[in-house]
């Protein structure tokens, strides 16, 4: 059993009298020497207590598998997971999953006690921050067929530290609008094809006018930063440079600031106090499926859940822009996740099989369907289209229909990427509570942020 | 009468121990030794071992993912100029200073009601307790945000009388004063510790008051609250000890991120949120250190400002 795998260098700096023998000695001369013993003891104990067990060559493989979503997708992963094991009766997958608010603090500590799961679902935000740090596989070493799948999508889990991510689902980011708020004020649902901001705001303004109180035309947007990348793309800025920079200026946030307020002062948007609250919400309880928000602002992929949890026949909407004009609406295709390996486990291949599975198997597709996104590989894609729901539908039409008029795909999240929703989020709050000016906010945002990812 | 009182007056008699006396403890000691045995091996597995670990962390850089490695002071010199830490200092603060008085001060009140010799006793006890059982729990922090929320209970009674209330665990002007008021709420650890010292105080002091004709304030003042000073004294050590270090209100209440606006990230918070949520384990077991030397002052002042108002009566 290996002490100190990791942390050799913290055993160096132990005094020496640490050896197993120095517990037989009498107790009273030796506390300093006994403490220093069970440090060791406490310390090799937990690197026991790691990984998912060894078993025998030929004995059957226990893969941990974790991931972050709702219901809906636990159901349809648990799925996914059987119909794996019957192909493969000598590996067990053992899920874990939880919401995504703890997710990312769990897998943390999990990594960081050498306990992490072998598959796990990883997001953009936070792929580099793990792959630069060598806590993920590198996939391209093990077998996995990646010729069916999206290139754009494949190239997105691609850093230098080689393929640490297969992209798990293709998605964009849109505003989704419920028609029963709309029908409920006798307001027309917009026009996506040419709508504009300000379009955005007169409309959600007048649905919060003729809908009882409590209800609002629109979620506040600065809870993340998809809302604020597609702002900045609109305005020929980016949020990350391809160098790993921050793609914009204090300036230009302060602006998606100014503008939120105006759509507060107008009451577009809840309060600052429900936004606040909205923002700690999951996805069932939020203002778009408990039927107080007109439109909110969600990615695509989340669309059939939240159909669900609102029981309404929800609308995917483009962005609006600054033009009139779709074609400068600055989306992009976004990989919705990765499935990542820990570059830690003791079963490499048979973790590679199981991404495998679900990145290229027809039956994988049959049942997850397009919870996480558009399947990349093409046929799959193919296969699955006629068992698709009608909500599943939606999603790929609208993922279809948004071809053309893509933007470039943006420069990949870089390391200390995942503090900056929470950044973005403390000054919406500041913001919108008056404590703040637009100004000062995107200037202290903007530093933070920039401390952030130089790290 | 206290507990400390009877540890204070047995360290001095420890001190006069003879030689043959020291020998027989060294016999007794032995054995003692080997009862704690399964305790000192959890207190040293679990407790000493991974201070001493964060207390090297605290010198390095330490990711989580990667080896740690030494930085020296940085990690002290980077929290002067880190104004979310400095902010953290703040509202720690607030909350032990009007918190902690607050929730003694509340403690103390129903401990005298109740030591009025109430019918069904037992049962108010329980009953004013229960807070204490539940108030660190999940499930009342999650209730508190409901209570507390836009909608929640709090703003429905006041709609009835017309006001329109703030978003009270939303609103970072009053996110922490209903934090502070979950706190007070649990009372009961104090209160039962403040009953059970009510009840050692003799009656006839009491009696003795009454007969010279001493209204029921100048008893409390004169003497209820001096018999009773070790037991406020101990209520506040430990009390300030358990409020530097509160977590989990917060953490539930702000839905883990202190908000909003920093107005409710607590030190404890801010350190989980570094070392957890930014990966940088070696800042946060530097303030968890700095912490330990916090509390550590606060329990000296209090220690040593004690010996001007607590009163011992042995």
């Amino acid at each position: 059993m290996p002490l100190f795998s990791r942390s050799a260098s913290a055993a160096a700096k132990q005094p020496a009298a640490t050896s197993s023998t120095g517990a037989r000695r009498p107790l009273r001369r030796t506390g300093v020497a006994a403490a220093a013993a069970a440090v060791v003891m406490a310390l090799s104990l937990s690197a026991c207590g790691s990984g998912s067990g060894q078993q025998s060559a030929d004995g059957p493989v226990e893969l941990r598998f974790s991931w972050w979503g709702g219901d809906k997708r636990a159901q349809l992963t648990q799925e996914a997971i059987k119909q794996f094991e019957a192909e493969n009766p000598n590996i067990k997958i053992k899920p874990e999953f939880g919401d995504w608010s703890g997710y990312w603090d769990k897998l943390a500590t999990q990594v960081a006690a050498n306990d992490a799961p072998d598959v796990i679902q990883m997001d953009e935000k936070y792929i580099t921050e793990y792959s630069s740090r060598g806590a993920l596989l590198d996939l391209s070493k093990y077998e996995i067929d990646t010729s069916k799948l999206d290139e754009a999508a494949l190239n997105a889990g691609k850093g230098p530290d080689g393929l640490t991510g297969i992209a798990a689902g293709i998605n964009a980011a849109t505003i989704l609008a419920n028609p029963k708020v709309f029908e409920a004020a006798g307001v027309p649902l917009p026009d996506d094809s040419k709508w504009t901001w300000k379009d955005f705001e007169r409309i959600a303004a007048d649905v919060t006018s003729k809908s009882p109180k409590g209800t609002y035309g629109a979620a506040a947007y600065g809870t993340d930063e998809a809302s604020l990348g597609v702002w900045l793309r609109q305005n020929g800025k980016s949020l990350y440079t391809s160098d790993g920079k921050l793609g914009f200026e204090p300036g230009d946030i302060a602006e998606w600031w100014a503008f939120l307020k105006e759509l507060s002062e107008k009451k577009a948007v809840p309060t600052a106090s429900e936004v606040v609250e909205a923002e700690a919400a999951p996805l069932d309880q939020s203002g778009l499926a408990t039927g107080k928000n007109g439109m909110a602002f969600w990615w695509s992929n989340q669309a059939p859940a939240l159909e669900k949890a609102s029981g309404s026949d929800l609308k995917i909407l483009r962005f609006p822009t600054q033009t009139g004009s779709a074609d400068d609406a600055g989306l992009w295709y976004k990989a919705s996740q990765f499935w990542s390996a820990s570059s830690r486990t003791k079963h490499p291949e048979e973790t590679a099989k199981f991404i495998n599975f679900l990145a290229n198997n027809v039956k994988a597709g049959e049942v997850l369907l397009a919870d996480r996104g558009v399947y990349p590989n093409s046929e799959v894609r193919a296969a699955i289209e006629s068992k698709l729901t009608p909500s599943d539908v939606k999603v790929v039409k609208f993922i279809d229909q948004i071809k053309d008029e893509l933007g470039e795909a943006p420069a990949p999240p870089p390391k200390g990427a995942g503090a900056i929703q929470e950044i973005i989020k403390r000054y919406t709050s500041e913001v919108l509570f008056n404590r703040l000016s637009t100004e000062e906010a995107g200037k202290k945002a903007h530093d933070e942020m920039k401390s952030a990812i130089s790290s | 009468m206290s507990a400390i009182s009877e540890l204070s007056s047995f360290s001095r008699r420890k001190g006069k121990a003879t030689a043959e006396e020291k020998k027989a403890n060294g016999r007794d000691n032995k054995a003692a030794y080997i009862f704690l045995l399964p305790w000192l091996v959890g207190l040293v597995a679990i407790t000493i071992g991974p201070m001493l670990m964060s207390l090297y962390l605290s010198f390095t850089d330490y990711n989580l993912l990667q080896p740690p490695e030494w930085t020296g002071l940085e990690n002290f010199t980077r929290m002067l100029t880190d104004a979310r830490l400095h902010n953290s200092l703040r509202v720690t603060f607030t909350y032990v200073f009007i918190g902690v008085p607050l929730q003694l001060a509340v403690a103390l009140l129903i401990a005298l009601v109740l030591d009025k010799g109430l019918r069904g006793l037992p049962f108010y006890r329980s009953v004013f307790y229960l807070p204490s059982l539940l108030g660190g729990s999940v499930a009342v922090a999650i209730l508190w945000k409901q209570i507390f929320g836009t909608t929640g209970l709090v703003n429905q009674v006041l709609a009835m009388f017309g006001i329109q209330g703030p978003g009270w665990i939303s609103d970072p002007s009053t996110a922490l004063g209903s934090i502070i008021l979950l706190h007070v709420w649990t009372f009961g650890a104090p209160m039962i510790i403040f009953l059970a010292g009510l009840r050692q105080i003799p009656n006839m002091y009491y009696e003795a008051a009454k007969v010279d004709g001493a209204t029921t304030l100048q008893q409390f003042w004169k003497i209820t609250m001096p018999m009773l000073s070790p037991i406020i004294f101990f209520n506040l050590v430990l009390q300030i000890i358990g409020s530097f270090q509160s977590f989990t209100q917060a953490f539930i209440v702000s839905g883990g991120n202190g908000g909003p606006s920093d107005s409710t990230m607590f030190f404890t918070l801010y350190l989980y949120q570094k070392g957890f949520g930014q990966f940088d384990m070696g800042y946060a077991s530097a303030m968890a250190w700095v912490l330990l030397l916090i509390i550590g002052v606060f329990t000296a002042i209090n220690f040593i400002a004690s010996k001007y108002w607590v009163f011992y009566d042995d």
